[in-house]
């Protein structure tokens, strides 16, 4: 007898549906957790009169009632969906590069459409043509892979075949001329960590369908509500959570999981674990090199450390109005040109393109009256960061993030004079606060080649099951139904069916 | 056809196949990253610092400066104004009291922790009275945001502190004239005595020979022969010493008092609260005495606390929960110990407890029955989950 049906490693996103699912199907389930607070990503943090959210700023596949999208289906199986409270966004972008351009895309096909083709009426047909085709493929996507149509062949689904593993820059380029309305259509790749030129079509497609048809989503008091309400699904269920406490050794017995070891040094009998951290820690801290099956590395060994983020926290002591604030969601670029600005990832010299988001403009309690919240992240790799010396860390953050300000003020001038509090957050607070190489919360970068459609994943470790953005793609959406998924595997595993 | 069949008939798919059997060919050997994260924050954010007593530097007759050295031989880096929260163990009981640290920060060698006696301090008394140089602690590292920030505040800096709410100022100041940076300091510091004031000798001398450093002792109960300013940081003597109040950040840390005393005075000489930062202050003495304790309740009363999976424990009303764990022997991870930051967060499973002001509880928290335990006072049995 086990001292527990299946052990969840980390309570971040992916971890607590896993969790959830696991406590509802009956399966006698422990939740190890290092921080005091559960979430990983999906956290907030107090500052004066402020609590920021740390990670959430376009939730998508929610949907609404009447048309549910798929994430709502999975938080409507975990019983959470009377206990949060999930803001819907009208509009999806504004678009800014100071002097030459200024779009606000709606969440809706025509309003989008016809917003692209007022700013670029020559290219009006072609704008049409391409959100038709963006449909059209992704409707094939979802009868092949997420329905699994039996009878799926290249000539009854001859887009899906075509482009879905196609660089969305090929076709970008295929439909447009203008790189301004390139980058308008494409904005959405930061949320990926890639630029067009490596994303799959399927991901575009993907990212563009689904924001306009379910909407962008925020959630009332942040996504620490939902990281709460799941937990308390998951303890109602008779789940035990032990915050402060992380796991130090997944043992295997005959290849298969065994035990884990808590860092406290408890021994803990198990013949399921769902892991929720890296990749590499996992089998670098957790299983063991020695043990931990050679294909697992090289599996690994074409994979790269994705993105992580130079993150402002910003508490403002005037209405989002006073700074000309009109929109939740803003991306201000400093150019057009998205390969390069790809590359400035890597570098702490100047911002390429940053968002700018706003939360009171969707939820006006996102603050105390007559103050707003705002976020501003500039995706960036670790390396530079890495390379600062301990001493000249702070002065690097302030000098960065004073860039950062230069070119939020270009589009909201007067800005800096109305900051209350801020809050710097770089790769390295990723690391420290997730414990991921590389602070990359989006996981491995997802380049043609790291598709699931080329790497099906396979599991080697009887018992072993992985959750949340190393073992999906990066973002809210995926991480969440990635537990889930990951949870009822498990529950099959135990031979628990769920309920 | 399988799945696996029809998605190699996807245009690209032996591309990408390809692209991957090469990179993972020449690719990353990830067994190099194992302990990498860790090694790397223990030289940003240890998660636990080994300090020994170098030197115990006499201040005044209350309040010495406790000279910690590394015991590994390395500190990390922290911004003046930033505190560690120090671990003591006497009698079995563990506990822990964070402190400013004093030094400036280019001092790599040691933090300097300056300790004031507090009446009943269970741990001043035993960090003024027993400790002597040799003797080891365990330390948080460097923590909390009462610190200079450039992204928004003014180069003019007021330090209004109180008693031995001097010490975070000591670290700036000492870091401002130094180094010679391009920042004012004025200091309007309050102490009751003339021989209360906590580095008097070093601010005189310091303002003495720096331009960019102005230093104002405030004594409340002056001797006859006081030459000092007298009386209470208010908006006049504010005025006084500082003529120009504009393009100022103002910083506050003392005792909750002051903070209840010096907010209406800045608001007076029209100091928007953007321009106020403030320091965490510890639990009040007398917590009975807070505004919204319960009266019917004595800090006396005495209740149960069970902990899901743990024991039970004793624990007084007049006393924190946190403090009454750890009398117990429970572990609970703090750190500012002022209701903030959130380490000793517990959830309450039944019974109620009161919650000072000044406690930042998140939103969703509150809705859930989170309490941070260093900031709430059992006014019932309870049972509580850590």
């Amino acid at each position: 007898m086990s001292d527990f049906d299946a052990i969840v490693i980390g309570a971040g996103n992916g971890g607590l549906t896993a969790a959830a699912t696991l406590a509802k199907g009956g399966a006698k389930t422990l939740l190890l957790e290092r921080h005091n607070v559960p979430g990983g990503c999906a956290t907030s943090f107090c500052r004066g009169r402020f609590e920021f959210e740390v990670a959430l700023h376009q939730l998508s596949g929610m949907g609404d009632e009447k048309f549910p999208g798929p994430l709502r289906s999975v938080l409507h199986g975990l019983d959470v969906l009377d206990r949060v409270e999930f803001i819907p966004m009208k509009n999806l972008y504004r678009l800014v590069i100071p002097g030459r351009l200024d779009i606000m895309l709606p969440a809706d096909r025509n309003g989008t459409v016809e917003a692209l083709q007022k700013r670029f009426p020559a290219e009006s047909a072609k704008i049409r043509e391409f959100y038709d085709l963006v449909y059209a493929f992704f409707n094939q996507l979802i009868s092949v892979f997420y329905l699994r149509d039996p009878e799926a062949s290249r000539e009854k689904y001859p887009l899906y075949f075509k482009y879905a593993l196609a660089s969305s820059q090929e076709i970008l380029d295929e439909y447009f001329t203008d790189p301004l309305l390139k980058l308008t259509v494409a904005a959405y790749w930061g949320y990926m960590g890639v630029p067009p030129r490596f994303l799959t079509f399927s991901d575009l497609a993907a990212l563009i369908f689904a924001y306009i048809e379910f909407k962008p989503y925020h959630i009332r008091n942040g996504s620490q509500a939902l990281s709460n309400a799941l937990i308390e699904t998951f303890m109602n269920n008779g789940g035990e959570v032990r915050f402060n406490c992380g796991a130090a050794k997944i043992g295997l017995r005959d290849g298969a999981v065994a035990e884990v070891v808590t860092d406290r040094g408890e021994r803990l009998t198990t013949g399921c674990v769902v892991s929720n951290i890296s990749t590499p820690v996992m089998y670098n801290e957790l299983i063991g090199i020695e043990s931990t099956p050679k294909e697992k590395y090289e599996e690994m060994r074409g994979s790269t450390i994705g993105p992580s983020s130079f993150t402002l926290y910003i508490g403002m002591d005037c209405t989002p109005a006073e700074l000309g604030i009109g929109e939740t969601t803003n991306f201000i670029a400093a150019h057009e040109d998205m390969d390069r600005a790809f590359t400035q990832m890597r570098d702490i010299d100047e911002p390429a393109m940053i968002l700018v988001s706003c939360y009171n403009v969707s939820d006006p309690g996102a603050s105390p009256d007559g103050t707003c919240q705002i976020a501003v992240v500039d995706l960036q790799y670790a390396e530079p960061w890495l390379a600062v010396p301990p001493s000249l860390y702070a002065s690097e953050k302030y000098r960065y993030a004073s860039k950062v300000l230069d070119l939020v003020e270009r589009v909201f001038p007067g800005f800096r004079k109305h900051i209350e509090e801020i809050e710097v957050a770089t790769p390295l607070t990723h690391i420290r606060y997730l414990g991921h190489p590389g602070g990359a919360f989006y996981g491995f970068d997802q380049y043609a080649k790291d598709s699931r459609l080329v790497n099906p994943p396979v599991q080697s470790i009887a018992g072993l099951f992985h959750a949340g953005s190393w073992a999906a793609e990066g973002g809210f959406q995926p991480s969440l139904t990635s537990g889930s998924s990951a949870g009822r595997a498990a529950l099959k595993h135990i031979g628990k069916r769920g309920r | 056809m399988s799945s696996k069949d029809f998605m190699k008939q996807i245009e690209g798919f032996d591309r990408a196949r390809e692209e991957m059997r090469i990179c993972r060919k020449y690719g990353i050997d990830y067994t190099v990253e194992k302990g990498r994260a860790a090694h790397l924050m223990e030289m940003l954010h240890p998660r636990v610092l080994h300090l020994r007593v170098g030197a115990v530097i006499r201040e005044t007759a209350t309040a010495s400066t406790l000279r910690m050295v590394p015991v590994d031989g390395y500190l990390p880096p922290f911004q003046a104004g930033q505190y560690i929260n120090l671990f003591i163990e006497k009698n079995g009981v563990r506990t822990s009291r964070p402190y400013s640290i004093s030094s400036a920060p280019h001092q790599t060698g040691y933090y300097d922790i300056t300790v004031r006696r507090v009446e009943n301090g269970f741990v001043s008394d035993i960090l003024l009275d027993t400790v002597k140089p040799g003797d080891e602690f365990e330390s948080t590292s460097p923590s909390g945001n009462f610190y200079y920030n450039p992204l928004y505040h003014e180069k003019s800096m007021v330090c209004l502190a109180g008693g031995s709410g001097v010490t975070p100022f000591m670290s700036m100041i000492r870091e401002v004239t130094d180094r010679g940076l391009d920042r004012t300091i004025h200091l309007i510091y309050g102490s009751r005595g003339e021989d209360d004031i906590i580095f008097h000798e070093e601010l005189k001398d310091r303002a003495a020979r720096y331009g960019n450093f102005v230093y104002a002792p405030v004594i409340s109960e002056p001797s006859k022969s006081c030459s000092e300013l007298s009386g209470f940081i208010n908006a006049d003597l504010m005025r006084k010493v500082l003529r120009d109040t504009g393009s100022k950040t103002f910083y506050l840390c003392g005792p909750s008092g002051m903070y209840d005393f010096c907010m209406p005075e800045l608001e007076k000489i029209g100091i928007p609260a953007r321009r106020v930062r403030r320091e965490m202050f510890g639990p009040p003495r007398d917590i009975t005495a807070e505004p919204g304790w319960p009266k019917e309740v004595s800090g006396a009363a005495e209740f149960s606390v069970s902990v899901r999976g743990g024991k039970a424990v004793k624990a007084r009303a007049g006393e924190s929960l946190l403090s009454a764990l750890e009398r117990a022997g429970v572990v609970v991870p703090a750190l500012c110990r002022c209701g903030e930051c959130s380490m000793c967060r517990v959830k309450l499973l039944s019974g109620r407890v009161f919650e000072p002001r000044g406690v930042l509880l998140r939103k969703s928290d509150r809705a859930c029955g989170y309490i941070h335990s260093c900031a709430a006072y059992p006014l019932s049995d309870l049972e509580i989950m850590l």
